[in-house]
């Protein structure tokens, strides 16, 4: 993963790695438009950032991505979570949410939201087919460390998956 | 919980994330990402105009101290530096010269190839004038933007010595670019270049790239991405008004 460019264009790193960041946000997001609405969100805040632009900015872009997503996974979780108490009773789900809810990948997404916000990231950046330098550069790891973290994270998954769903 | 090998755990859960990826089919919409992008962008940029407005209640204020003898000096300068700086604000930001200094500049790498009338540009041809050597294609938006900027330098500056030519990057060729000149307007000399002149000049990466060449055939200055035009405008004018090197070149 190398730096993009010695000098900051934003739309042309826009072109370059919008679709990239989108998928790894809608992998944890229930629904692919708003998982598009935050993928531009990512880059405005790389925007406002005058230190990350200077720095690897795909890295950055990586983390920021797999953050907001995860963030954004907590928080349709809690309201979710408030609905059924109130038995507040959701509007029509839209076909996309149809699609995309299926069973097993809420499994999953309760899972994630239950492991360590950094055991998270670090499983969805490897679920996306980032080599281990490219997860120590986008979270901050030292490479030699990736394969370790991600062991635990991934003993960390299987574990919580298993106490609520049982062996599958 | 029955113990699992490493191997068999990472394997186990690979498959089980596999199902959250989107599926391939799906793809994200860059066009409409753009738009909003574009337009959250021009949003929080209206906060440059709050700094004006700002920056313009300061000079008022620095003016009706300046009426008391005690403060005036001191009222005088910080007036004189809001007013510099409402200037700035208004012409989109400070304008900073990006020249390199003569010593450090290197030789443009020469290239040969034909315009949109099939007419032959050789880039050492123009020793003696300040190039402006412009890497575009018709779908980038910066390119687009800067484009009436570098018809407005040829025609201002054209007299004095300033040659603007573009190099377009497009892989369809003249097919899109001469429709797209035509489309713009464009009077200044098109070319179409390849991606082993634009690896050699660093537009392989990203586009606009724009080269200022001093009248020595060296480059003076390298802009990756759209400069202010406030910016461009005064690097010419430097070079344009800059004796030619006796040297020649180097």
């Amino acid at each position: 993963m190398k730096p993009i460019d010695a000098r900051f264009d934003l739309e042309a790193i826009f072109r370059a790695q919008y679709e990239r960041m989108a998928r790894v946000i809608a992998s944890v997001v229930r629904d692919p438009g708003r998982a598009e609405e935050l993928a531009v969100e990512v880059f405005l805040k790389l925007w406002r950032n005058r230190q990350a632009q200077e720095g690897n900015i795909e890295g950055w872009l990586y983390r920021a991505a797999v953050r907001v997503g995860l963030d954004e996974l907590r928080r349709q979780t809690r309201q979710s979570r408030y609905e059924r108490l109130l038995g507040f009773v959701r509007g029509v789900p839209t076909p996309e949410e149809i699609h995309v809810a299926t069973e097993e990948q809420d499994r999953i997404h309760r899972v994630l939201n239950s492991v360590a916000p950094r055991q998270a990231e670090l499983l969805v950046l490897r679920s996306h087919g980032l080599t281990y330098s490219e997860v120590a550069f986008a979270l901050d790891l030292h490479p030699a460390s990736v394969g370790t973290l991600l062991g635990r994270a991934q003993q960390a998954f299987r574990k919580e998956y298993v106490k609520r769903y049982g062996e599958a | 919980m029955e113990k699992h090998s490493e191997i068999e755990v990472s394997r186990w859960v690979e498959e089980r994330l596999a199902a959250i990826r989107p599926p391939a089919d799906w793809q994200p919409d860059t066009i409409i990402g753009l738009a909003r992008l574009r337009k959250r962008r021009g949003g929080e940029s209206g906060r440059g105009r709050g700094r004006i407005w700002a920056t313009a209640a300061a000079t008022a204020i620095c003016l009706g101290l300046m009426v008391f003898p005690a403060p005036r000096a001191a009222a005088q300068r910080f007036c004189m530096a809001c007013l510099m700086a409402a200037q700035n604000l208004a012409a989109g930001g400070a304008t900073r010269l990006a020249l390199k200094p003569e010593r450090s500049r290197q030789r443009a790498p020469d290239f040969t190839l034909n315009d949109a009338a099939g007419k032959s540009v050789q880039l050492s041809g123009f020793k003696g004038k300040v190039v402006l050597l412009n890497f575009w294609a018709t779908w980038c938006g910066g390119c687009r933007i800067e484009i009436p900027w570098l018809i407005e330098f040829q025609q201002t500056y054209g007299d004095r010595g300033l040659v603007v030519l573009g190099v377009s990057l497009d892989a369809e060729g003249w097919q899109v670019v001469k429709p797209f000149i035509s489309d713009k307007k464009i009077t200044y000399r098109v070319m179409i270049g390849t991606d082993e002149m634009a690896a050699r000049y660093g537009a392989d990466q990203s586009l606009p790239v724009s080269l200022l060449i001093d009248k020595s055939g060296r480059i003076a200055a390298t802009h990756v991405g759209l400069p202010g035009k406030n910016e461009y405008r005064a690097e010419i004018e430097s070079l344009l008004s800059t004796k030619m090197a006796a040297s020649g070149a180097d």
